[in-house]
C-alpha cells in the first residue's frame, strides 16, 4: 500500500464521497481513523505477514537449500532438490496420485452433488430437505474420525465388507485397504464421501436463486425436464460450478489427514500424495530442502486454482449482493 | 385424476430410491455407532447386525485408555482459544473494509483471503522453527496462535460479507451527531453484526476442531494432544485387536460437532456458503 504517495484518498469513511485530497489531508485522515487504520489494516497485514507470507517465502528460500533442521547448517544446494525430485519416483507418484484425487473428487463435488441437488430440490422428492441432512453428516466429522471409522470397518478382520461381498456372491471381501492398487481409490472415495455435503449446499443454494420464471417459461415453450437442465439450470450454475470446483481442487491438492489416519501412504508408497509425501520428507525423514520443494510445488499447483476463486469472493465481499 | 396419481407414484419411487442412497450413505456412520454399543465378541460373531444387547463398555474403556477427558479440554481450549484470536483480529478489518475506501483495499483483501486457499503445507516448515526458535514448538500457546492467525481470514471473509449489505443509516447519523469510529463500531456495527459474529467463530471454532496437520507437527506429548491427535491411538497395533473401541472413539469425539450442527445447522450452513462465495 502507497500510503501518502498516492492522490488517491488514502483512507476515509465510506460515505464521504470519492474527492481526491492533498497530502496533508490524507495524513489527517489516518490520523483521525488511527484506530481503524492500525488495527483494521496493518494488524492485520503484519500477521498475515508473520504467519502466511513470511514462512511461504521462506519455504520457497529453504527448497534451494539443505538442511536436517537440527544443525545450524543450511547449505544452499541450488537446484539440486529440484533436480533430485525429478528423478524421484516416489514424487511423480504422489504427484500423479494428487492428480487421480483431484479428478476422483471433482466426480463426487462437480457430478453427484449436482446431480444429487437437483434431484433433492426437485419437486418430484419428499421430504428433500430431511435427506439433504444425511449428506451432510460428515461434513460435521473430522477427517481422521472419519478415517478411523473407516479404517476399522473396511479392514477384513472385522467382517462387515466380506459379509456383504458374500451376500453378492463372491467369496470373500477385499482388502481395500491393504492392496497397493485399491488403497488410493479406497480413500479417494472416503473423501469424497467426507466433502460430498459442501458441495451439495452450495448447489442448492445456487439452484434457489435461479428465478421460477426462466423454468417456466421453458415449459411453456415445450422443453422437456432435462433440456430445462441443460439450457436453464446448468447456464445458471455456472459461478457455482466455478467455486464448487475451485474450492475441490484446493482441498484435494492439500490433502493429508486421511491418509496418516488410513494408511500412511501404503501400502509401499502406492496412496502417497503430495500434501503427504511433503510432511514425511520433512518431519519424518527431516530433509527439510527437499520437503520445502515439494512444498513449492504444491504453493504453484494451489496458487493456479486459488486466483480464481479469491478474485470473486473478495469482489463479492467487499462490493455486497450475492 | 390418473395423471395425478401417476405422478404422485413417481414421488414415491423416486423418494425411495434417493431414501436407499442416503441410508447406504449414512450407513458407516450408523454402523460405527452400533458397533460402538456391542461387545467384543457380538462384532466378532455379527459385524453388522444390530445389537442385542447395549453395553457402554466401549465407551468407558475408551475414556479411560485415551484419557478422554484431557483430550476433551484440550480440543476445546484450541477451537475456543484459536477462534477468539482470530475473531479479535477479524472484527476491525471488516470494519476497515466494509466501512471505508482507502488505496489498495481490494487487493489487501485479496491478500488475506489467499490465507484460506493455501495449502497448510507451504508455510509448516519455517512455522516449525519459529515456535522451535521462540520456545513455543510443543506448547498450548504456540498452537493457539497459529490457528488464531490462520482462521481469521474465516471470520473476516463472514464479517465483512456480513456487513458489507447491511444498511448504514444509523452509523451516518451518529457520525453526524459526532461519534467516533470505535463509539460507531460499538454501539452501532457490532450489535447488529452479532449473528455474523457467532456464525463466524463457530465455523472457525469448528474448523480448529477438526484440525489435524498443525496439532500433529506441533505437538509432541500426550497431555497437550487434541482428540484429533489422540484417537489415532487406537489405529495402533496394539489396539486393533478391538473395534468396539475406535468405534466408541469416533462417536464421542465426534458428538460435540455433530450437536452443535443439529443445534445451528441453518446458520452455519449460510456461514459456509458466504464464506463460499462472498
Amino acid at each position: 500500500m502507497q500510503v501518502g504517495l498516492s492522490r488517491e484518498p488514502v483512507l476515509h469513511a465510506a460515505e464521504e464521497g470519492d474527492r481526491r485530497r492533498p497530502l496533508w489531508k490524507q495524513l489527517e485522515e489516518i490520523r483521525r481513523h488511527r484506530l481503524v487504520f492500525g488495527f483494521g489494516i496493518v494488524l492485520p497485514l503484519a500477521v498475515y505477514l508473520v504467519f502466511v507470507g513470511y514462512p511461504i517465502s521462506y519455504t520457497f528460500y529453504l527448497s534451494f537449500q539443505q538442511w536436517n533442521g537440527f544443525s545450524n547448517v543450511v547449505k544452499f544446494v541450488g537446484l539440486a532438490n529440484y533436480r533430485h525430485l525429478i528423478n524421484d519416483s516416489n514424487f511423480w507418484l504422489s504427484f500423479s496420485n494428487t492428480v487421480k484425487w483431484i479428478i476422483g473428487t471433482l466426480f463426487f463435488t462437480d457430478v453427484l452433488a449436482f446431480i444429487l441437488a437437483v434431484v433433492l430440490r426437485s419437486k418430484s422428492i419428499y421430504f428433500g430437505a430431511v435427506l439433504r441432512a444425511f449428506f451432510f453428516l460428515p461434513v460435521t466429522m473430522s477427517l481422521i474420525a472419519i478415517g478411523l471409522m473407516f479404517s476399522f470397518i473396511l479392514t477384513p478382520a472385522f467382517g462387515g465388507v466380506g459379509l456383504i461381498a458374500q451376500a453378492l456372491g463372491f467369496p470373500r471381501g477385499p482388502d481395500l485397504l491393504g492392496q497397493p492398487a485399491t488403497a488410493l481409490y479406497t480413500l479417494i472415495g472416503v473423501f469424497g464421501w467426507s466433502y460430498l455435503g459442501i458441495p451439495l449446499v452450495l448447489f442448492d443454494a445456487g439452484l434457489t436463486q435461479i428465478p421460477e420464471e426462466l423454468n417456466e417459461a421453458a415449459r411453456l415453450e415445450g422443453a422437456t425436464p432435462l433440456q430445462q437442465l441443460r439450457f436453464v439450470t446448468l447456464p445458471m450454475l455456472r459461478p457455482t460450478f466455478v467455486v464448487v470446483t475451485v474450492l475441490a481442487v484446493l482441498e484435494a491438492i492439500r490433502t493429508f489427514d486421511l491418509v496418516y489416519a488410513m494408511t500412511g501412504g501404503g501400502p509401499g508408497h502406492s496412496s502417497d500424495t503430495l500434501g503427504y509425501y511433503m510432511w514425511i520428507q520433512s518431519f519424518d525423514e527431516r530433509h527439510f530442502g527437499y520437503g520445502a520443494a515439494i512444498s513449492t510445488v504444491m504453493l504453484l499447483l494451489s496458487s493456479l486454482f486459488a486466483m480464481v476463486y479469491v478474485r470473486r469472493a473478495g469482489r463479492a465481499a467487499l462490493e455486497g449482493g450475492g | 385424476m390418473t395423471v395425478i396419481h401417476r405422478r404422485r407414484l413417481a414421488r414415491l419411487v423416486a423418494t425411495a430410491f434417493v431414501l436407499v442412497f442416503a441410508a447406504a450413505f449414512a450407513y458407516p456412520a450408523l454402523l460405527t455407532l452400533i458397533t460402538s454399543l456391542k461387545s467384543e465378541n457380538a462384532v466378532i460373531d455379527t459385524p453388522l447386525a444390530l445389537p442385542t444387547h447395549v453395553t457402554l463398555t466401549a465407551y468407558a474403556t475408551t475414556w479411560r485408555v485415551l484419557n478422554f477427558g484431557n483430550l476433551l479440554e484440550n480440543s476445546l481450549f484450541y477451537a475456543t482459544a484459536g477462534a477468539a484470536i482470530g475473531f479479535v483480529i477479524a472484527v476491525y478489518p471488516a470494519y476497515a473494509f466494509s466501512r471505508f475506501r482507502f488505496v489498495g483495499a481490494r487487493a489487501i483483501f485479496i491478500l488475506l483471503l489467499t490465507t484460506l486457499m493455501l495449502p497448510q503445507q507451504t508455510a509448516l516448515i519455517p512455522l516449525y522453527h519459529a515456535l522451535t526458535w521462540l520456545g513455543l514448538l510443543n506448547t498450548r500457546l504456540g498452537l493457539v496462535i497459529i490457528h488464531g492467525a490462520w482462521g481469521m481470514p474465516l471470520q473476516l471473509l463472514v464479517l465483512t460479507g456480513f456487513l458489507t449489505n447491511q444498511p448504514r443509516e444509523v452509523e451516518e447519523a451518529a457520525r453526524v451527531d459526532g461519534a467516533t469510529d470505535l463509539q460507531v463500531l460499538r454501539h452501532i456495527v457490532l450489535p447488529l453484526a452479532a449473528p455474523a459474529m457467532v456464525v463466524g467463530f463457530l465455523l472457525n471454532f469448528i474448523g480448529i476442531w477438526k484440525e489435524f496437520i498443525f496439532a500433529v507437527t506441533f505437538l509432541n506429548s500426550d497431555s497437550l494432544y487434541p482428540l484429533t491427535i489422540g484417537i489415532l491411538k487406537f489405529t495402533a497395533n496394539q489396539y486393533f485387536a478391538s473395534f468396539t473401541l475406535p468405534a466408541a472413539a469416533v462417536v464421542i469425539s465426534q458428538l460435540p460437532l455433530i450437536a452443535l450442527f443439529l443445534l445451528a445447522s441453518r446458520w452455519l450452513v449460510s456461514g459456509i456458503y458466504t464464506g463460499a462465495f462472498k
